[in-house]
């Protein structure tokens, strides 16, 4: 909501931002493919679960290990996302655009300063000056904030998931777990999808 | 999520998860490949948001199993993104058509806003 409004009443921000690469396309695009990429290991380790035999034979052990080597892997590409968006919120706040009194982004020199930037024109022909960076920076963190929080409670549950795993308490008739925490990570997944493009693609 | 009530279920062919994950990567480039052709932001936005849309669809549908599970459980799906939908669109519209009333009515706050918007003198 605070995103809708903000696209409506302050537009200009975002042709601020896709000029100054206050946010970074290649690192966004990236962690979408991470992401994706987890969402289908993720997918292959409940498919596994699956298929796990009720005894404990060689074929169980085949996949149980399987089942285990998804999971790690889940947990090797939510970990990869998490490093990037480190590298991403550390390049932020260099910049000074972390929220609240730690905002220190001169948007208005940034625009005035700046030749290549044409700016937005209004109207009556006057440049607007966007005073919302600092807005549109608000929200970004916020939305990737608590989208990263659920990255890392979804570490938490993957290798909860891994120990019991290895402890072979899964087969065939019991992996409602794997199922549910697989359930949760696509969500996950699903959310960064559509955050990805309102971030850092649509003008 | 059925797994308690039925021995036997659905066990989804590799070819069909390589499948859509290779759609999903492939609509990703299309995402960002479109975000650089420069469109009006009207046009950008209804782009990125369909092609997100059969992404999310994609997702649902094959990783999370909704396409082989019961269809109450598709029920609650589309009737939680009906609310959502419902949710977004009177917020959406009060928005837009904000500015319209408030010429029409001539607020205050519509005057304010025109001052505010005057050339900028520095």
């Amino acid at each position: 909501m605070a995103y809708i409004s903000m696209r409506f009443f302050y537009p200009e921000t975002f042709e601020l931002v896709q000029h100054k690469n206050l946010l970074s396309i290649p690192w966004g695009a990236t962690n979408t493919l991470v992401l994706l990429t987890s969402s289908l290991t993720m997918a292959l380790a409940v498919r596994a679960a699956q298929m796990l035999p009720m005894v404990k034979n060689d074929e169980e052990k085949k996949i149980r290990k399987s089942l285990m080597n998804y999971l790690l892997v889940t947990c090797v590409f939510a970990g990869m996302f998490l490093v990037i968006k480190y590298v991403e919120y550390t390049h932020k706040i260099h910049d000074g655009l972390l929220p609240g009194k730690f905002y220190s982004y001169d948007a208005w020199k940034a625009q005035i300063e700046d030749n290549t930037f044409a700016g937005v024109v209004g109207e009556g022909g006057e440049l607007i000056i966007t005073e919302a960076p600092q807005i549109f920076f608000s929200v970004y963190f916020m939305m990737t904030g608590v989208h990263g929080l659920h990255v890392l409670i979804g570490v938490g549950v993957i290798l909860w998931l891994y120990l019991r795993a290895k402890r072979g308490e899964f087969n065939r008739e019991n992996f409602a777990a794997v199922e549910n925490v697989g359930l949760y990570w696509h969500l996950v997944d699903l959310i960064w999808i559509f955050l990805f493009p309102l971030l850092y693609l649509v003008q | 999520m059925s797994s308690h009530d039925h021995a036997e279920h659905h066990v989804t062919p590799l070819k069909v998860y390589f499948g859509v994950y290779f759609a999903l990567l492939f609509l990703t480039i299309v995402t960002v490949g479109v975000s650089y052709l420069g469109l009006p932001p009207t046009l950008s936005i209804i782009v990125a948001m369909v092609v997100a849309s059969i992404k999310a669809f994609l997702v649902s549908a094959w990783f999370m199993h909704l396409a082989h599970d019961t269809k109450f459980n598709v029920l609650f799906f589309v009737a939680s993104l009906w609310f959502i939908a419902v949710f977004f669109i009177f917020t959406t519209s009060d928005l837009a058509s904000r500015g319209r009333v408030m010429k029409a009515a001539d607020t205050f706050e519509y005057r304010l806003d025109k001052a505010s918007k005057a050339p900028a003198v520095k």
